[in-house]
C-alpha cells in the first residue's frame, strides 16, 4: 500500500507541474459585449483570404476559433469578433 | 461446508500466514497495470481538452495503445484476463441484473456478469472516443461536425460508466463484504465470501 501511495503522489506531483507548461489553450480576444460583435461568416472569410480551406468555425471565449486547412497542415486560427484581427493561431 | 483449504500432503510446511492461505491470485500484475494506468489516462483526458490540447491529444494515444493491449491481453493473459468466459457472462447479465435488485450476487472470483457487461460496454465507448478524437486531427477529418459530435458524446458516455463501474464495484464490495478496489491493487482476492 505504501508503494501506491507512493505513486499517488508522485503522479500528482507531475501532472501539476506539467499542468501550466502544457496549457496551449486560447480564448481571450475581446472584451467587447457578444451583441456587438460582428458575424462569425466574416472571419471565415478572412482566413479563406488567408489561403486557408477552412473546414468549420465555432465561438471559443471570446474568439472565433476557426479550423482551417492549409498545405496539408492543420490549424486553429483564433479572430477577435471586435475588428476580425487575428490573435492567435495553433497549428495542430 | 466449513472444510479447510486443501494442504499440502507429507510434512507440513512451515505455517504460512494465514491471509496469505486464505486468498487466491486473481488479477495477474500486466491487468493491474493496465487498469491503473487506463484510469490516470481517462481522468486526464476528461480535464483537458481545448485547455491542453497537446496533453490531451498524448493521452488519448496512449488509450489506443491500452486498449490495444487489452485485446491482446484478452487472448494471452493469465485466467481472468483472458475473454474466453466473455460470451457465456454477457447471456447471463440481464438475469444477474434483474436478481441483484434483492441483492442476490452469486460468487464470481474473475467478473461477474454485471462486470463483464460493464468492461465491454466502457472498453466500446472508450474505444469510439479515442478513435474519433485521433481522427479529428487527421487532414481527412479535421474540422467535420459527425466526427466532433461522436468524440463528445462516446467521451461523455465514458464518464458517466466509469461512475456506474465505480458505484458498481462499492456496492459489490459491500454486498459481498470484500474490497475489490484494494483487490484490483493487490491482485488477491479472499477464497470464501465470509470468513
Amino acid at each position: 500500500m505504501r508503494v501506491v501511495r507512493l505513486a499517488v503522489i508522485a503522479l500528482s506531483v507531475v501532472m501539476f507541474t506539467g499542468w501550466a507548461a502544457m496549457a496551449d489553450g486560447f480564448k481571450n480576444c475581446t472584451k467587447l459585449d457578444k451583441a456587438s460583435w460582428k458575424p462569425a461568416g466574416e472571419a471565415e472569410t478572412k482566413a479563406r483570404e488567408a489561403g486557408y480551406e477552412v473546414r468549420r468555425s465555432k465561438v471559443e471565449g471570446s474568439c472565433y476559433e476557426v479550423y482551417g486547412v492549409k498545405a496539408g497542415k492543420l490549424y486553429e486560427l483564433f479572430y477577435s469578433p471586435e475588428d476580425l484581427s487575428l490573435k492567435h493561431t495553433i497549428a495542430k | 461446508m466449513e472444510d479447510a483449504v486443501p494442504e499440502a500432503r507429507g510434512t507440513p510446511p512451515a505455517p504460512a500466514p494465514r491471509t496469505a492461505s486464505r486468498t487466491v491470485r486473481v488479477w495477474d500484475l500486466p491487468l493491474r497495470l493496465w487498469h491503473w494506468l487506463l484510469a490516470v489516462l481517462v481522468l486526464i483526458a476528461w480535464f483537458t481538452p481545448t485547455v491542453h490540447d497537446g496533453l490531451h491529444r498524448i493521452v488519448g494515444y496512449g488509450v489506443i495503445g491500452l486498449l490495444l493491449f487489452r485485446l491482446l491481453w484478452g487472448a494471452l493473459g493469465s485466467r481472468y484476463s483472458r475473454f474466453r468466459m466473455l460470451g457465456a457472462r454477457l447471456r447471463a447479465a440481464p438475469g444477474y441484473l434483474w436478481n441483484l435488485r434483492r441483492g442476490i450476487t452469486g460468487r464470481y472470483i474473475g467478473l461477474n456478469p454485471a462486470g463483464a457487461l460493464m468492461l465491454v460496454v466502457l472498453l466500446l465507448a472508450l474505444a469510439i472516443s479515442a478513435i474519433t478524437g485521433a481522427m479529428s486531427v487527421t487532414v481527412t477529418f479535421f474540422g467535420v461536425w459527425w466526427v466532433e459530435e461522436t468524440h463528445a458524446w462516446s467521451s461523455d458516455a465514458v464518464i458517466v460508466l466509469v461512475a456506474l463501474h465505480i458505484a458498481g464495484v462499492v456496492l459489490m464490495s459491500i454486498l459481498q463484504r470484500e474490497n475489490l478496489i484494494r483487490a484490483m491493487i493487490s491482485g488477491r482476492k479472499r477464497i470464501r465470501n465470509r470468513p
